[in-house]
């Protein structure tokens, strides 16, 4: 099938749209992992007494943060998936018939 | 030890019919470097997993909770988080832009000779920094394990890495890591119930046992990494640096398309996160059980806590439960060197037949069948340049190389992928740049630092990330700046876009 110009723009728009529904779970997502990791190492590096404050019997704050990253970074795994299944992939799908010229 | 022995023979006969099955069905290029493409995401999660989770980390991470602490729970954290920044920035574009190699991503966004260059030269930098230590490592496990001598050790790791990625090229590479990772997983498993049913079910009981016996400040930070910007720089390359590792990108040419890539990357956080927790505990439960006395006699840097630990579960030295136990967790340390010596051996054939060969130097025009050749030849000189390595490794601290790969990986193959792949400006200017930069800057401060001089360190960390990725990415944009516009170059970041997002790309 002919692909002309027209479907072309579309799927640029249309990626257009995708990178900017990207952008507006993405940079907040990375940015809670980043900020949350990177803090904790710089806690571990100059806050140690603080780290060792304790929390539940001997595990000090330090352990806590330390399962708390671990769920935190699987909750933002599974939420990944659920927002790229439901917000990204229909958008790509679009762009990717858009591209090979099946598109409106 | 004849458990270690029997065990080890299993697995070796396991991997070898694997690779027999594996080489009937390998013949084309696809499947050569890419198992066709046809994994599911369940199988590449365990494929993952077996791929990043080295012996050195999960024997390493073990061992450095049980003598130094919270730093070594520090250690585990990092690899799951680090699948955070692949998951959201890395998985899918790469699946979208490449076919074989991380050249692949660079020569399709800037269609330059020079910058595949620079790519073939982050990756083989990275991939020989990673593999020397393996295969030293290899030597000293093997020998430990079996009694052989370390020369033969090398070489009989050597020999099998080559039989499995020659003739099996990905297909039996892959299931090689899914073998290991399914036998890791079950020996953390079997350790965590033994553990737990020692303790009750009442894991918080090994926090206060570790506390009355070493003190309180056994479980702050700052045991094993006195310097709080060795902590940070740790923290970066792990998070930044998994993105740069050639070998294991690499595996998610092994899936259909962009999901199939995301579901396997969470595949791999649930799987090595929840083996990663488990070494903290099993390094606490080590210190507790088997004594940090009887773990630095066994070895000083703690590389033999797990066995000894999986020893003292299953009813101590000298008992059939405990030689079992030990063969066990044995058995599936040299499983582990296997399995990523061979996809580090992989990965820096597709560099060297696909990328230089191929791409570079015949500049596309090899047939497939011929490729497939050159890529299995390159694999043997590989693996032959790397017994030859791993042999005069022998007595050479090679810590300072583990430290190279990962902040290499993170300050000069990091920052030439994500801005490849998202930065309209960047040119091959950039590319190469960015390359030099955090190559060089890695290098030298590796070299002048305490991992390589000790006490006559010239520049105080261990890990110099901290500072060698701020210059990889100054490079990169600097590059960029002094090579100028390239309006073709960024017109053609449209079309690149549409493949980065949707895998299609634009004829």
């Amino acid at each position: 099938m002919a692909r002309n110009g027209t479907s072309l723009e579309a799927a640029h728009a249309s990626v257009k749209q995708l990178i900017a529904e990207k952008l507006k779970y993405l940079v907040p997502m990375t940015g809670i992992y980043i900020v949350s990791y990177i803090g904790l190492t710089i806690l571990a590096g100059f806050a140690k007494n603080l780290m060792g404050t304790k929390v539940i019997g001997s595990v000090n704050l330090g352990f806590v943060l330390i399962a708390f990253s671990y769920l935190l970074s699987w909750l933002l795994a599974i939420a990944y998936g659920r927002i790229a299944a439901s917000k990204f992939d229909p958008l790509a799908a679009r762009a990717a018939m858009e591209i090979s010229g099946r598109g409106k | 030890m004849n458990f270690t022995l029997t065990i080890f023979v299993i697995i070796l006969l396991i991997t070898l019919a694997i690779t027999y099955w594996a080489a009937k069905r390998t013949s084309t290029t696809a499947d050569f470097y890419a198992a066709d493409s046809q994994l599911t995401a369940a199988q590449n999660g365990f494929a993952l997993a077996g791929d990043w989770c080295s012996a050195a980390a999960f024997l390493g991470f073990t061992g450095l909770t049980a003598l130094y602490g919270m730093d070594g729970a520090f250690y585990a954290l990092g690899p799951l988080v680090a699948f955070c920044t692949v998951l959201f920035l890395i998985a899918e574009p790469m699946r979208n832009t490449g076919r074989y190699t991380l050249g692949d991503v660079i020569r399709s966004r800037m269609q330059t000779r020079t910058s595949l260059l620079a790519a073939i030269a982050g990756t083989v930098v990275v991939n020989f920094a990673y593999l020397m230590p393996q295969m030293a490592g290899a030597g000293v496990l093997v020998r430990l394990l079996t009694g052989i001598s370390y020369d033969w050790a090398v070489i009989f790791v050597g020999v099998s890495m080559i039989v499995y990625v020659a003739f099996g090229g990905m297909l039996a590479t892959t299931w090689v890591q899914i073998v290991k990772a399914v036998l890791m997983l079950s020996a953390g498993a079997v350790i965590l119930v033994m553990i737990l049913s020692l303790l009750h079910f009442n894991p918080l009981t090994l926090f206060a046992d570790a506390e009355q016996k070493y003190t309180a400040k056994y479980l702050l930070p700052g045991n094993y990494l006195k310097n709080p910007f060795d902590q940070i720089s740790l923290g970066l390359g792990y998070t930044l640096g998994l993105a740069g590792l050639p070998h294991v990108m690499t595996r998610f040419y092994t899936v259909p398309d962009a999901k199939t890539a995301r579901r396997s990357v969470v595949w791999v956080m649930f799987l090595a996160g929840a083996f990663f927790a488990g070494t903290t505990l099993f390094g606490l439960a080590a210190a507790n059980f088997v004594g940090q006395d009887v773990i630095r006699a066994a070895d000083r840097g703690g590389n033999l806590t797990l066995p000894l630990l999986a020893q003292y579960l299953g009813g101590g030295k000298g008992s059939f439960g405990g030689d079992l136990m030990l063969g066990f967790v044995a058995a599936v340390a040299v499983a582990s060197i296997l399995a990523v010596v061979s996809a580090l051996t992989l990965s820096t054939s597709g560099a060297i037949a696909h990328d230089l060969y191929v791409n570079w130097i015949k500049r596309g025009q090899v047939e497939g069948k011929q490729e497939v050749w050159i890529a299995r030849i390159a694999a043997v000189v590989i693996g032959v340049l790397a017994v030859a390595l791993g042999i005069l490794a022998q007595g050479v601290n090679v810590a300072v190389l583990v430290i190279l790969a990962i902040c290499v990986a993170a300050s000069a193959n990091f920052p030439v992928l994500i801005l490849s792949l998202f930065w309209r400006r960047f040119n091959t200017g950039g590319v190469v740049g960015g390359m030099t930069a955090g190559l060089v800057s890695s290098v030298i401060l590796a070299m002048i630092g305490p991992a390589m001089r000790g006490a006559d360190a010239l520049w105080p960390l261990v890990n110099p990330t901290v500072v060698s990725l701020p210059l990889g990415f100054l490079g990169a944009v600097a590059g960029t700046l002094m090579w100028g516009r390239d309006s073709e170059n960024e017109q053609r970041f449209d079309a690149f876009l549409l493949q980065v997002h949707t895998g299609v790309m634009p004829k």
